[in-house]
């Protein structure tokens, strides 16, 4: 039901990152429901909800595990449905509303004219548990297997049930179980554990030994999983929490046997631990593997969100969560359009490179071939084990070349090369060349990216101003205009900022001067806008101001959409040729 | 209290100390303090292979966590051996790491160890330059592990001489030991090639 459109994100000048403005809205939404632009459900839903607003706003952006501590057994949420809807239908609502009239026509009109739609919904850490279970309940219906199994099962083919279907139905089901380290269900078990009732006093009595500790205990006080390997009942709770606590495991903890690669059930995790700390820590890093292995969702990367994001597709597309923060889906960064993800990644390295940090990042560590996070070395041999849950990739770690074959051909990442010696001394050389032209791109980067940070002040003065001249002769509505204008400020900022990074790849032909061109008139522009807004404002010739500052910020917006259009037109078009060993 | 880590080392101390069993296979455990987190192990090399002969001493750290994480194991004695750094003493060996299992002993680790010299594995080397020779010139490979067994593992057994000799050679052009024995056994005992490395 939530729907949104690629331009009403990007164009949509009411983007915020600063948590303050929010209640700005809000307090101020009663004063404009005068609104006709927005969609009518909406509006519906906004009326419906408004009981749980406040509940949600207050709550979305906090992890508030405790509902869920039963999420394997109960489905049911403490969550009313469709508040986290609710709550940013508001904002869309607050934020059309606040438009001047004429130009919200003209960015719905556009968002007609040009866009498919991207859609996505904001889940709260409730509603991945509850999406999770969904998920689970709607391939248990057809498979009939314990809620375990099935989210094992399905996290083996990372949560593609299509995929888990195809495997149960057409292929070898015990191969399947045994990839998915699963006993069975359906083999009749040897091991099966005797329940305390049906075990005779005898047997009650006898005595084992917990090849963990070497203690004797009575059966009361052992445990084990379908595998039948059986650990006493304090050295299983020590396993479980090491695993979970000490090496953030979650999905993947097997039996404690030696070579015994059965998984622990969930139903065991929760009636072994005691600690919750450590449980709620396990549903945790269930919920983690579930998000992270899911191509169609993504966490929130803003600092203390705990919410994610659920598309219909994966795309490179702006989303905005519930805390106010606009992503790329893609790639989790800040939206940077008009740069695309790979190159944007390769431009913060690079930018990154210069501190402290990132030094020892580039001598310690390297990514994975595969799935690009970032791996420390901490010991061992070079046959590498990716620990991303979704990637698990095997390389070498001196030539990053996958590990298969190794076996046989791991000649060529032997000790060093001469001739690679001389042509890393070479590329020094080269380097000191491209150093320059970096420069000339990351400081321009760096100033917009710096004036990005100081957006809070500079919303905040404007605020004052705009309190200013309503003790004057202006009205509430009048004064609109200013927190329009930052608004175009800080997005233009954004985007000029990401041109650089675009602008460092791109390689010389007729269209990067153009581009060029577009990108030093919307930074002249800005510049101008930026000036006003920090000098130029003062109560005394309001009108004058008024017409000035609109329409430098109206120039700006259509100079930011002409820039970007060029971009994406280029993108279609294969304009755009890029440098690809910088 | 006492710690599962404690009451389980004291434990299987006991066991590989009155293991006859294990006196047989020439395994030794040694407590090098009170509280029970660092061990000298040592294991004698397996017969039929280039370690016959020779006492390994092993340096063993046990982590609070035991036995839920692996004890810290690396050979003090220097070895050839593809699977162990000759620099460090590094081990690379699944069960030291992700194939732990809690369920493991000091014994079953010492027994391991004892199994990797009478079987190395190649493919997953820690010392790539000794896996390359172990794989493309084997008989070398041999021979230098016999010769470092001889020097530094004690073992009395077959020496080779013409090995000495060359090593001999280096020192006298006022070379480090160890640092010729180690570029000659790199360079597959080729003087020339070792002199050019060492002065690289």
């Amino acid at each position: 039901m939530e729907k949104r459109s690629t331009k009403a994100s990007s164009n949509d000048p009411k983007h915020k990152h600063d948590p303050d403005d929010e209640d700005f809205y809000l307090n101020n939404d009663d004063d404009e429901y005068d609104d006709d632009e927005d969609d009518d459900n909406d509006y519906d839903d906004y009326m419906d909800d408004t009981d749980d607003l406040e509940y949600t706003s207050s709550n979305a952006s906090k992890y508030d595990p405790t509902p869920s501590v039963e999420i394997f057994t109960s489905q049911n949420s403490t969550v009313t449905p469709n508040s986290s809807y609710a709550s940013t239908s508001l904002k869309n609502l607050s934020q059309s509303t606040t438009n001047q009239p004429d130009l919200s026509k003209s960015l719905t009109k556009r968002n007609i004219e040009l866009d498919e739609e991207f859609k996505y919904e904001v889940l709260s850490p409730d509603k991945i548990v509850q999406y999770m279970t969904e998920c689970i309940a709607d391939v248990n219906s057809v498979l009939e297997l314990t809620p375990t199994i099935t989210r094992t099962l399905l996290h083996h083919f990372k949560w593609d049930k299509e995929k888990l279907m195809e495997r149960f139905y057409d292929g070898d089901q015990d191969r399947l179980f045994r990839e998915a380290h699963i006993v069975s269900p359906f083999r009749p078990n040897t091991y099966k554990r005797t329940t305390s009732s049906q075990s005779t006093r005898s047997s009650r009595l006898k005595e084992f030994c917990c090849e963990i500790c070497f203690m004797q205990y009575t059966e009361d006080n052992m445990s084990g999983l379908e595998c039948g390997h059986k650990f006493c009942k304090p050295c299983w709770r020590e396993y479980l929490t090491t695993k979970i606590m000490d090496e953030g495991m979650g999905q993947t903890i097997s039996c404690a046997a030696h070579k015994c690669d059965i998984l622990v059930d969930d139903t065991s995790v929760m009636t072994l631990l005691q600690d919750p700390i450590v449980k709620i820590k396990y549903q945790h890093l269930i919920t983690n593997s579930f998000v992270e292995c899911n191509r169609l969702m993504r966490w929130c990367p803003a600092p203390n969100c705990s919410n994610a994001i659920k598309a219909q597709y994966f795309d490179a597309q702006p989303v905005k969560c519930d805390c106010g923060h606009v992503f790329c889906f893609s790639c989790g960064e800040l939206w940077h359009d008009p740069v695309k993800c790979k190159w944007l990644k390769k431009w913060i390295k690079k930018c990154d490179d210069d501190s402290e940090t990132s030094n020892w990042i580039a001598a310690n560590t390297k990514e994975c071939p595969k799935c690009q996070v970032t791996i420390e070395k901490n010991g061992g041999c070079n046959h590498m084990i990716c620990k991303n849950q979704a990637c698990r990739s095997e390389f070498c770690w001196v030539c990053l070349g996958p590990w298969e074959p190794h076996g046989s051909s791991w000649y060529n990442c032997n000790r060093f090369n001469e001739d690679d010696a001389k042509k890393a001394r070479d590329a020094q050389e080269k380097s000191r060349h491209a150093l320059q032209r970096y420069l000339h791109y990351c400081n321009r980067y760096m100033n917009h990216h710096q004036s990005l940070k100081l957006e809070q002040k500079l919303t905040a003065s404007i605020r004052e101003k705009m309190e200013e001249m309503q003790q004057h002769n202006m009205s509430w509505i009048e004064v609109q205009f200013l927190r329009k204008a930052v608004e175009v400020l800080c997005q233009c900022r954004q985007t000029l900022m990401y041109t650089y990074a675009f602008a460092f790849y791109l390689k010389r032909n007729n269209h990067s001067i153009i581009f060029e061109d577009n990108q030093a008139d919307l930074e002249i522009a800005v510049e101008k806008l930026s000036g006003y807004l920090e000098r130029e404002i003062t109560s005394d010739n309001a009108v004058e101001t008024k017409q000035k500052v609109q329409d430098k910020y109206r120039y700006c917006e259509q100079r930011r959409k002409v820039l970007l259009d060029h971009v994406h037109e280029g993108y279609d078009k294969d304009y755009w040729e890029y440098q690809e060993d910088l | 209290m006492v710690s599962i880590a404690t009451a389980r080392i004291k434990r299987e101390f006991k066991e590989v100390v009155t293991s006859d069993e294990l006196t047989k296979c020439k395994i030794k455990l040694e407590l090098l303090n009170d509280n029970f987190t660092e061990l000298k192990g040592e294991i004698g090399g397996p017969p039929d292979t280039p370690y016959e002969g020779g006492t390994y001493q092993l340096e063993i750290k046990i982590p609070e966590t035991y036995p839920f994480n692996p004890p810290k194991v690396r050979f003090l004695t220097k070895i050839w051996h593809p699977n162990i750094s000759s620099v460090t003493g590094a081990i690379c060996l699944d069960i030291l790491k992700d194939q732990w299992a809690a369920a493991m002993t000091l014994r079953t680790v010492l027994l391991s160890l004892q199994a990797l010299l009478a079987t190395p594995e190649p493919d997953d080397p820690q010392d790539a330059v000794v896996a390359n020779q172990y794989k493309t010139n084997n008989k070398i490979f041999v021979k230098t592990a016999r010769h470092w067994t001889n020097i530094y593992a004690g073992s009395t057994l077959a020496a080779e001489p013409e090995f000495d000799s060359k090593v001999k050679q280096l020192i006298d052009m006022g070379f480090d030991n160890h640092k010729s024995r180690v570029a000659l056994s790199s360079h597959l005992w080729n003087v020339e090639h070792a002199i050019e490395s060492l002065y690289n």
